[in-house]
């Protein structure tokens, strides 16, 4: 059977003395895209953190195969995983062609990086707009639409979006999520999506797990999910 | 009344006894030490003093000084001329240069206020390094770059005599008799600075050190406390540098160098920040270091001879800059702060193992 | 007039050394919010081993470039060994371990060369040339072309290509810049051995106009903290415009204020030092700093 591209095995994780994650199963099947939802607090935004090396954990993180353990941030980015963290990430001293350069700024590959500038900014012309302005000029949304380009340019196998809708309005948030179910299906790229937003999430993505206080409470296909009215109602607040 | 006596002493502490010990060494110690080795002494509690009042700005209310060898030369020359020109008598000349520094001390800390530490420490570095050329400038007043020379206190006939008969030998001299005046000023000092602490200024500052907003909801006046601060420990600054004058017989725009003033905060952070034991710790690091600096080195036997030669003949300058990068990086908490961890370890290890919780993970070291 | 002319050149050729230093301690600044007290030490001992190279025979013009070499890898090599055990330390500590660096490398120098003062040759001779019908030093302007194009290649590194980006994303932004695959480790040790570079740039400029000696650059420092202030000390271009503008007050100061002598043009950086901190903390450059509490 194969591996999935990620996969957790009963992962602990914390923070000096507290404990956050106690025993967290999930995979992400390539080319996929998983959600992870779960009420504030639950433990999603260290699942990410976890993954790419910004805490210490136990247990067991696999990216296609290989573990992650021990091994620093910069290295486990540079296997193929994008993440885009809680707050976006913005680099907001430099400007939107240098934010996008640093994405595309480990790639050899120069005919490919061109091709995908020019595609993010198919995806979000306002960014060719502001192209030379500095980040910090930009909203809510267009931070988020940066951050997003800026993940494509990394080349990533699989990218890690945290609360992506934080604090955007719906149809910016709409307009997003379709870039990101077309980045999906074009590039094959798979996404494991944090989310408190659980019916936009569970919209996009295929499957689904719940978190709730450090553990996986549920988990499904999202089709599934979105159907059971009692899950809805005690796990997702809808 | 004899029952209550008889019970508090038999709570107290062991701290306290051991601080009566020290106080008994101290006040014992002249009689059998030569005069000259009584006079380096004078000058570790000299240092003591001035870093007990930098520990007060450091260690409890946050702030930086690399400027305080200028605030003792502000001392040790109010006291000179005062001396020197219009014939004070040189015991009234010590609490009025502690008076004179802590009002420019509270006055310099009123812009102190709006800069961030790093920038206080720039500020104060560059005051250390400006001021023998400002007092080189009127030279009327300070008697230039030849600077004033003060001629040793000699000693009141009561504690000669009282001194030639308790170890009957010759009596005090003007050096031992500094070697008193500095400690009885350094006890008085240590029990105000302890009060100090002990009471509500003492727990202001602690508050406006470690949460400074959460301090300010409280309604306690920050800014009033940090100046004030500020002026207490130029006041300590001020009584040593008088003493000092005294204690060496001269004052000149070099004796109190951009170094000092480094020296004494690096032994305000050895001794320990923050603790009472600190700065004695701090005067005896201040005063022998760059003296043994040299000889450090090579009297560690377990560093290669090699690498030892070769800091003994670079000099104490190379050793001292080493020495502290070192115990910076392995004790940043002073040698009072080893002997806190030290002592809380060892009692934990004695209480047993306690609790141990699942999944205690390390601190995170990448924490944002 | 012609006099003015003469020192307002010789104030920017002061200002120009000091901007470079400054400038250093900029790059410091931004990579992790310290202030090195130990620069001006540093570019004091990289211009003693430009003069052993130069006294050993190599021409000044392979000497200068080689010593920043060496000052670079000296840079990269002292933040990996004395400032990465200390890198999350508080203030206070960072601010002793400089200054313990301060002094060591002052020691050594004293050690490896001792402390009598050395002529240090120049390339540039001390002729004047006529420059709109005043008489400017040729050593003066040569300074000021030196740094100048010191400073340019600096930006141009920083600004325009991609190792200048990541050095100025991991200085800024660190932990997204770590997600991004930037060695934001590496990137500070690269800060430091290019600000040792730029600042022995500095102490090469100096030397042959006081005499090279270990305590040589400790009156520099205090000028040059007084640019970087002045500027507002996350700015760069603050540093260089601070330190012009500091070169020429101190210069023209001691030349035409009757009670500023030699000893107290120091005075009036301190005064610049204050002055600023306590009327606009952030420089003429800097930006509105968010309270830390």
């Amino acid at each position: 059977m194969p591996s999935a591209l990620l996969e957790l095995e009963n992962v602990h994780c914390g923070y000096g003395q507290t404990s956050v994650l106690h025993g967290v199963t999930l995979s992400v099947p390539e080319g996929s895209i998983v959600s992870l939802l779960g009420a504030n607090g639950a433990g999603k935004t260290t699942t990410l953190r976890a993954i790419t090396g910004g805490v210490h954990w136990l247990g067991d993180i696999r990216f296609a195969g290989r573990s992650l353990r021990g091994r620093h941030t910069e290295d486990i980015v540079g296997e193929g995983i994008a993440h885009v963290p809680e707050g976006r990430g913005i680099l907001t001293e430099l400007t939107v062609d240098e934010n996008l350069r640093l994405g595309a700024h480990k790639r050899k590959d120069r005919d490919a990086v061109r091709k995908d500038y020019d595609r993010v900014f198919e995806y979000f012309p306002v960014l060719n707009e502001r192209r030379w302005l500095s980040a910090s000029t930009l909203s809510g949304g267009e931070q988020q639409m940066l951050a997003v380009a800026r993940a494509l340019l990394m080349k990533p196998r699989l990218m890690l979006l945290d609360e992506p809708s934080l604090g955007l309005a719906p149809l910016v948030v709409r307009s997003i999520f379709e870039i990101i179910r077309t980045i999906n299906q074009t590039d094959h790229v798979a996404v494991l999506l944090v989310e408190q937003n659980a019916r936009l999430a569970l919209e996009l993505s295929t499957e689904a797990y719940v978190l709730e206080v450090g553990r996986v409470a549920v988990s499904g296909k999202s089709a599934e999910l979105q159907g059971q009215e009692s899950v809805r109602r005690s796990y997702l607040g809808y | 009344m004899y029952r209550q006596v008889q019970q508090r002493l038999r709570s107290a502490p062991p701290r306290y006894w051991l601080v009566l010990v020290l106080v008994l060494f101290f006040i014992g110690l002249p009689t059998v030490i030569t005069s000259f080795q009584a006079s380096e002494w004078t000058l570790v509690l000299i240092f003591a003093i001035v870093i007990m009042g930098l520990n007060i700005l450091v260690g409890y209310s946050g702030q930086i000084s690399l400027g305080h060898g200028a605030l003792m030369a502000l001392g040790a020359y109010t006291s000179a001329i005062l001396i020197h020109r219009y014939q004070v008598d040189y015991l009234v000349t010590i609490p009025i240069a502690g008076l004179v520094t802590g009002l420019i001390g509270f006055l310099l800390g009123i812009p102190a206020l709006r800069l961030s530490a790093l920038y206080l420490a720039l500020a104060t570095f560059a005051l250390a390094v400006v001021t023998p050329s400002l007092i080189k400038r009127p030279a009327g007043l300070t008697g230039g770059v030849q600077g004033i020379l003060i001629s040793s206190p000699d000693p009141p006939q009561f504690a000669k005599d009282a001194f030639a008969s308790v170890t009957s030998g010759p009596p005090m001299s003007s050096d031992q008799w500094m070697y008193y005046l500095s400690l009885i000023s350094a006890l008085v000092l240590f029990w105000l600075a302890w009060n100090l602490i002990r009471r509500r200024p003492g727990r202001a500052l602690r508050a406006i050190r470690d949460r400074e907003v959460a301090a300010a909801s409280y309604g306690i006046n920050i800014a009033g406390y940090k100046t004030m601060a500020f002026g207490i420990s130029a006041f300590y600054a001020g009584i040593g540098g008088s003493l000092y004058g005294l204690a060496i017989g001269f004052v000149s725009p070099d004796t109190f160098p951009l170094a000092l003033s480094f020296q004494l905060l690096v032994g305000t952070v050895v001794g320990g920040l923050a603790s009472i034991a600190g700065p004695l710790i701090g005067g005896v690091f201040t005063f022998w270091l760059p003296i043994v600096s040299s000889q450090f080195v090579g009297s560690q036997s377990w560093i290669p001879a090699q690498i030892a030669s070769v800091f003994q003949k670079a000099g104490p300058a190379v050793t001292y800059g080493a020495l502290l990068i070192v115990v910076m990086i392995f004790a940043p908490n002073g040698v009072a702060g080893l002997i806190r961890t030290g002592y809380m370890r060892l009692q934990a290890r004695l209480r047993g193992a306690g609790d141990r919780g699942t999944g205690q993970m390390p601190p995170d070291p990448q924490t944002v | 007039m012609q006099e003015l002319i003469q020192q307002v050149v010789s104030g920017l050729a002061s200002g120009a050394i000091f901007a470079s230093l400054a400038l250093a301690l900029v790059l410091i600044y931004n990579a992790m919010g310290l202030v090195n007290f130990a620069q001006g030490e540093m570019a004091m001992f990289a211009t003693f081993i430009a003069f052993t190279l130069i006294i050993h025979g190599l021409n000044y013009w392979i000497a200068f470039p080689l010593t920043l070499g060496i000052a670079f890898v000296a840079g990269v090599v002292i933040e990996r060994v004395v400032i990465r055990p200390v890198e999350r330390a508080p203030v206070l500590t960072l601010v002793i371990v400089t200054l313990g660096l301060a002094t060591l490398v002052n020691g050594a120098a004293g050690f490896l060369f001792g402390y009598v003062p050395r002529s240090f040759p120049s390339p540039f001779s001390v002729q004047t040339i006529n420059i709109l019908g005043a008489f400017a030093s040729f050593q003066d302007l040569s300074v000021i072309a030196v740094c100048g194009i010191v400073l340019i290649a600096i930006y141009l590194l920083l600004q325009r290509t991609t190792i200048g980006l990541t050095l100025r994303a991991a200085a800024h932004h660190p932990e997204p810049s770590r997600l991004l695959g930037v060695r934001v480790s590496w990137m500070l040790a690269l800060g430091w051995g290019l600000a040792s570079a730029v600042g022995a740039v500095s102490g090469i400029m100096v030397a042959p106009i006081l005499l090279l000696e270990p305590n040589m650059m400790q009156t520099i420092i205090i000028y040059a903290f007084a640019a970087a202030v002045l500027g507002g000390i996350e700015s760069p271009l603050g540093a260089v415009v601070g330190g012009l503008i500091v070169g020429l007050t101190v210069n023209l100061a001691g030349a035409y204020v009757p009670f500023v002598g030699g000893d107290l043009e120091l005075a009036v950086a301190l005064a610049i030092i204050v002055g600023v901190l306590v009327i606009k903390p952030n420089g003429l450059f800097g930006r509105a700093a968010v309270r830390n509490v």
